[in-house]
């Protein structure tokens, strides 16, 4: 199978990392497209042996599985773009954070009767193949698509099924998570290096530390307080350490994150949820490139209040 | 970076009489540290050697289950001595195989490498007790948080001339064979004897030599660090719950996503900073839950927490430097147990008398040993 991202950014370059080195799909079954060719990540991906083009219907008509790879106000414009060009055989997964699929197959809907919807929410470690990823089936998505996606997203780390309005919740809990990660290695490497340590040795044993940690909990069945108890020796060292974390509320500082990730992602769903995108979200150049796509023409009257929204000039297209 | 992982798979493994030479291509170990970590990849056992544990804790338990995973030793040649028979962590040793006994000295007879796994305060009893039976095969590794070299070389210098002593720094993640480990070569040990402990360090994880004066540190960081990743954990936890995920799903994510996220920084030459910021895209999630962390002075805790396990490191170092353990620190029924051994009397404060510690008195011939009381 052909797979294509639609964007070319971050995401893109994790995921086509992630599936080279697990040896999942040949590179030169790969496509990538984004109007903006300065991305630091389009030369990475070029290196990879991935076809490039600034053209996202070229990927559309290159690949099978069409990875939506952008930025979530940015779909409804990429979905107006590209909807003539669906084919039966395309799968549609969106990676977008809070854009639901009931937005995206009413948007498809417009171009053909039965789109296969699938979204899914992953993280960065894809990259070495240490990803977590949670999908969502839509509605005329067959279940061989479900094991077409586990299969890839399961080749780049940990991958499973959940109802979709638990999606939200992830983005903030492991897609966000990494992050708070880095924060924290950084900040660990700090004390290491106020302690006398230094900065590349305490980096790595506190990457390190947490990595190993992460491990046992995957690997053990016991809860991650009693793992924690058995850390913490009578008297010692870790208990004291531990104590000056729960007097700064360290817990409630994470699940403050998580909760403030999955509230800001559900904002973001409400922006997407808007059939338009606002002309300032969208630069002059990137639209004009786009306009420069056979077939694709702005329907664009009044743009200040009501958005821009693609106009295609294929004979199947119905726009209200 | 440090190489993450000193496991390198080669054809060519020959193990002679001493157990650890191979011949190596050069070009395979770019990068490496100039003390070689080898790890047959037929899982040949390749230390020839016997190693034991003092104590059969948390540590033992976790450091048989690493080498014994990783192949680099056979349990019948690992042995392990507590007083304390009711352990969890005892019968999880013997079902792995270990020889386990009530007696040190037995463990101390029957291994070339003694890994020293007791609470730091026990370290110096300890020492008395064996003391005597130490011979010139034997590599003492220290494990114990706080006790420094010289305190156990000072110690061993009653019962023999050159004591060969290393101190490490390890955690349990060894037991997945992820561990962090640092240690530092005493005295009299040599580079063989530096060389073996890497390779067994390093067949659990990552193993490297410092400078003595740094393990304190050390400890606040990585050999803490577990324990402050699982309270991270737990804490991610009941964020995802908050939001409406089922426990269990939240616990896999969330240590999904720390595990990707160390690896990517342990695989990666840029800084964390560098790699966070690839992960917040301009308005995002996620950049809105960094904000509240920060908010809340989220490094800081990490830093004070690093700082706090560190300083009392170093205070239990000063309560180790005391040579003897005061008696209100050791059950009386242990005592009444290692009084069993043959040849072992104690000294010193048992009588009630709570300003003297007790000292461990070896009736044996040998080098005379003076107790101060």
């Amino acid at each position: 199978m052909s797979v294509g991202f639609i964007g070319a950014g971050q995401l893109a370059h994790a995921l086509v990392r992630g599936f080279t080195a697990a040896g999942v799909i040949a590179t030169h079954r790969i496509t990538a497209s984004s109007p903006d060719t300065d991305l630091p990540t389009v030369q990475g991906l070029r290196k990879l042996g991935v076809n490039f083009t600034t053209s996202n219907k070229e990927t559309v008509s290159q690949s099978d599985i069409l990875f939506l790879a952008v930025k979530p106000h940015i779909i409804p414009f990429v979905l107006d773009e590209i909807g003539p060009d669906i084919e039966d055989r395309h799968l549609i997964v969106s990676c977008a954070a809070g854009v639901t699929i009931g937005s995206i197959e009413k948007k498809l809907q417009q171009y053909r009767p039965n789109p296969k919807v699938m979204r899914c929410m992953t993280n960065t470690p894809v990259v070495v193949r240490e990803g977590a990823t949670v999908y969502a089936t839509g509605t005329h998505a067959e279940v061989e698509d479900g094991r077409l996606l586990e299969q890839l997203m399961g080749s780049v780390g940990y991958c499973t099924e959940v109802e979709e309005d638990l999606i939200d919740a992830v983005t903030g809990l492991s897609g966000s998570g990494p992050a708070y990660a880095f924060t924290a290695v950084d900040a660990l490497a700090d004390g290491g290096v106020k302690m006398g340590l230094p900065r590349r040795l305490a980096i790595h044993l506190g990457a390190q530390a947490m990595l190993g940690a992460a491990k046992m909990l995957l690997d053990s069945d016991q809860h991650p307080g009693q793992l924690k108890d058995n850390v913490c020796s009578p008297g010692g060292a870790t208990i004291h350490a531990l104590h000056v974390m729960e007097s700064g509320g360290f817990r409630s500082l994470l699940i403050n994150a998580v909760e403030a990730s999955c509230v800001r992602t559900k904002e973001l769903q409400f922006l997407a949820d808007q059939e338009k995108i606002s002309p300032a979200a969208i630069k002059k150049t990137t639209l004009d490139q786009v306009m420069q796509q056979p077939g694709v023409t702005a329907g664009a009257v009044g743009v200040r209040s009501q958005g821009i929204s693609m106009f295609s000039s294929n004979p199947r297209t119905k726009k209200k």
